[in-house]
């Protein structure tokens, strides 16, 4: 009988053809320039400045965000890399249903993102640098109205399409370091960037009239910083303390900027308790000034709780969340709530892994409600 | 195994397929910006405008009109059929020819493309006119040989024929059929020696006018020999064999075609003045030159635009002779001598009735984004007729120095989308 390695959570590490070809997927998924890198989208987004991201990946994501701020590989925060003791590569592909009700009708919409990958490891002792994409903002979307026009005298009834294909892309460079056992630090640059193709389409019943179709591409640019700390109070008890400043996101049409909006202020704290080796609870809450973006935005409160059990063969994860969307048309700040669990399983002797997860959220704001389920999946590799 | 992988792999496709569109409920869940849609009339952007006559002569069209449409127009077809061979060999292998001698009868196949259906009882009757004729003739010059209907060589009332068993009258040997495909009317007219002798001192050639008349004022398209379908003849020829002291005669069959087909028409054509003449024979055309804002042409998108042409003088002639006029932009601008783009998808039309003074509308929607996708473009418009020369029908518009009346276009353009703004 052959004896299996087994790395600091229990999964069991090896080397094979199955775990060779995982870390190629992942390394391919993690160097290549990402096709559509971004989140959820929400039609709570499209008057505002999109649909923020979630700094999570899969398995974070699984327990309703509770340990993104634990996770070395979550870019929710960057003291968590200093556990990280090993070169490691992740990305995260999603695939949401969602059910729009507005006005009395229904839409079914359906949407696959890629929203975080990342690469890190340790490179000077216990120095941890990372580098990744994650979605900041989603800003697709396509929108339908029907509608008419007195045009020479006539009511001519047209249908109009706006649509926007893209987002903003959060290319964190990160570091962090264990200063002891109970207490680790770390910071982050952010590049905020990224475009939008979006294209605005009428087309009157009347063929008379010409259908009207412009596109333009939109690109986006600004900063930020951020810094974390871990904190160990009790052997089996973590604090985490995030921050993070961003300035401002440009639009720009070609060398014309266009639009220049406030990005906000984030704040957030975590707490880990792990009453067992196998078994982990934890809960988030984090605060974001959106309120600063302009009218029609609000800051925002969020909170999550989740519990993690390594249940042997694969661990087992649920987790709730809560917490207010930043755009919206009425006085207050729509709102959300959800749950998720997931589950994952090791590869080649742990050298790859796989998280899977199921997250339900249902968001509600004046005139509009939605629901939403997402299958997530998780790549991580250890090579 | 296989149906449940492939039925794993088309639920993993579809759900990569993304699914964005949603009703939109404005201005609550919509983009903040509004697509901006503009209706105006530049009453002063055309400008230069000018007409020019003689592009299409009426023995270069591709149809010719008979027409009788008393105190209006008279129009009349005429036509020179080729020469006969002076000879023939009847023998595979001679080395000689036999003379012609004479004609036993000839027939008379002419292609009507258009004609009034509701003027009954059409008659075509065929004159004999000089083979001098040339696109010089006018119809002064014929008016002796069209004087008395009596004089006509043959006379066939097209409807009573096409009223007959598979159209042939087997007592003349006429005979009419419509083509399936093309809906053109052919009509066959047989004439007898006398009607049509082969002369050989004209060798064969023949003069022939056509002139029309119904119950009602009418008007008839004949197809010309620049369409690939103009008149074609069936001569049946008596040949001498020569054959030592043997002179009997052969009777043989020649084909002929028209070697030139126009038509006269009476009144003519009043000279170009300063009004914007379109059609007509020789063919009119008119220019416009026309200056497009530059906020519209630089940074809008056309949806519509209709140019307004007020007639200074109805369009004289028969109902159906209702003709198509084209709006044209040019490669270049040489004013008359402008090339023009010929091209369907940039060209704009319009219907011109007989007799109507209403304000006419082209649709010139293509030409103006055509003008807007391509800066370099002169925005130079050429009016000309769908069919030039192939009737003598004109209309006149009141030129841009006609302040009142002057062209005008009507622009309805969607500003730019403000694209960028959250």
């Amino acid at each position: 009988m052959t004896a299996r390695r087994v790395d600091p959570k229990g999964l069991p590490c090896g080397r094979g053809w199955t775990g060779r070809v995982l870390l190629g997927a992942a390394v391919l998924l993690s160097a290549g320039t990402p096709v559509r890198l971004s989140a959820q989208d929400s039609q709570f987004g499209v008057r505002g400045l999109g649909t923020p991201g979630r700094f999570e990946t899969a398995r974070a994501r699984s327990t309703g965000g509770a340990f993104g701020p634990f996770d070395a590989l979550s870019p929710l925060t960057e003291a968590s890399l200093g556990d990280l003791q090993q070169l490691a590569a992740t990305a995260m592909g999603g695939t949401s249903y969602r059910q729009a009700d507005v006005a009395g009708g229904t839409a079914s919409l359906r949407a696959t993102r890629f929203p975080v990958m990342g690469l890190a490891g340790p490179v000077f002792g216990r120095l941890v640098l990372s580098g990744g994409f994650t979605t900041y903002l989603d800003r697709t979307w396509d929108v339908t109205r029907r509608d008419s026009l007195l045009l020479r005298g006539t009511m001519r009834p047209y249908v109009d399409e706006l649509s926007s294909d893209g987002g903003v892309t959060d290319l964190r460079f990160a570091a962090a370091l264990r200063v002891s056992a109970r207490f680790a630090l770390g910071a982050a640059v952010h590049v905020l960037s990224g475009s939008t193709r979006e294209t605005a389409g009428r087309t009157f019943d009347d063929t008379t009239y010409h259908a009207i179709r412009q596109n333009d591409e939109t690109r986006y640019d600004g900063l930020g910083i951020s810094g974390s700390l871990l904190v160990d109070p009790l052997p089996a008890l973590r604090l985490s303390l995030f921050a993070r400043s961003d300035n401002r996101l440009r639009a720009r049409l070609g060398d014309v900027v266009t639009a220049e909006t406030n990005l906000p202020n984030t704040f957030g704290a975590g707490l880990r308790w792990a009453p067992s080796p196998s078994v982990r609870l934890a809960g988030t809450v984090g605060r974001r000034t959106w309120a600063d973006a302009g009218a029609g935005a609000f800051n925002t409160v969020s909170w999550s709780a989740g519990l993690e059990v390594d249940a042997g063969f694969a661990p087992f994860r649920v987790g709730a969340r809560g917490g207010q969307l930043p755009f919206g048309a009425g006085p207050t700040a729509p709102t959300e709530v959800g749950f998720a669990a997931g589950t994952g399983r090791a590869f080649a002797r742990g050298r790859a892994l796989v998280d899977v997860g199921l997250e339900h959220l249902r968001r509600t704001g004046a005139g509009l409600s939605e629901r939403v389920w997402t299958f997530l999946l998780g790549f991580s590799v250890r090579p | 195994m296989r149906v449940r992988r492939v039925a794993w792999l088309a639920t993993v496709l579809a759900g990569c397929v993304d699914q964005t569109t949603a009703p939109g409920v404005c201005p609550t869940f919509c983009p903040s910006g509004q697509i901006d849609v503009v209706d105006t009339v530049l009453a002063a952007s055309i400008a230069r405008d000018s007409t020019f006559r003689g592009y299409v002569l009426p023995h270069q069209a591709g149809a010719m009109t008979a027409s009788d449409v008393p105190g209006v127009v008279d129009s009349r077809a005429i036509l020179r059929t080729s020469a006969l061979v002076s000879g023939l060999a009847l023998n595979t292998g001679d080395t000689t020819t036999s003379p012609l001698v004479g004609a036993d009868s000839m027939k008379l196949t002419l292609t009507i493309t258009r004609r009034d259906t509701t003027a009954h009882n059409l008659t075509v009757r065929l004159y004999r006119l000089p083979i001098t004729i040339d696109s010089t003739t006018t119809f002064a010059d014929l008016r002796g040989a069209f004087a008395d209907p009596t004089d006509s060589l043959r006379a066939v009332n097209v409807d009573a024929l096409l009223a007959k068993p598979g159209g042939v009258d087997s007592a003349t040997g006429d005979q009419a059929a419509i083509d399936t495909t093309s809906k053109f009317l052919k009509v066959t007219v047989k004439l007898d020696s006398l009607q049509a002798p082969y002369v050989s001192g004209d060798s064969g050639k023949l003069g022939i006018g056509v002139r029309i008349g119904a119950d009602a004022p009418t008007s008839v398209g004949f197809c010309t020999r620049e369409n690939a379908c103009g008149a074609s003849l069936a001569w049946f020829v008596k040949v001498d064999s020569i054959k030592g002291t043997d002179t009997t005669l052969i009777h043989k069959q020649l084909a002929a075609v028209t070697l030139f087909d126009s038509y006269v028409f009476d009144p003519p054509i009043p000279p170009v003045d300063s009004t914007l003449a379109v059609g007509g024979a020789p063919s009119a055309r008119s220019i416009m030159r026309i200056t497009l804002p530059r906020a519209i042409r630089d940074s809008s998108q056309i949806i519509r635009g209709t140019l307004l042409l007020v007639p200074a003088v109805p369009a004289r002639g028969a109902p159906v002779d209702s003709f198509v006029v084209e709006a044209h932009t040019v490669a270049s601008d040489f004013g008359a001598k402008s090339p023009l783009v010929l091209d369907a998808t940039r060209t704009d039309t319009t219907m011109i009735r007989v007799g109507k003074t209403d304000t006419v509308r082209v649709e010139v929607t293509n030409l103006l984004q055509f003008w807007v996708a391509d800066s370099t473009r002169p925005e130079v418009l050429m009016l000309r007729s769908q069919e030039e020369a192939a009737r003598p029908t004109e209309i006149r518009f009141y030129p841009s120095a006609a302040a009142p009346y002057r062209p005008a276009l009507r622009i309805t353009y969607a500003r730019r989308f403000p694209f960028g703004v959250p």
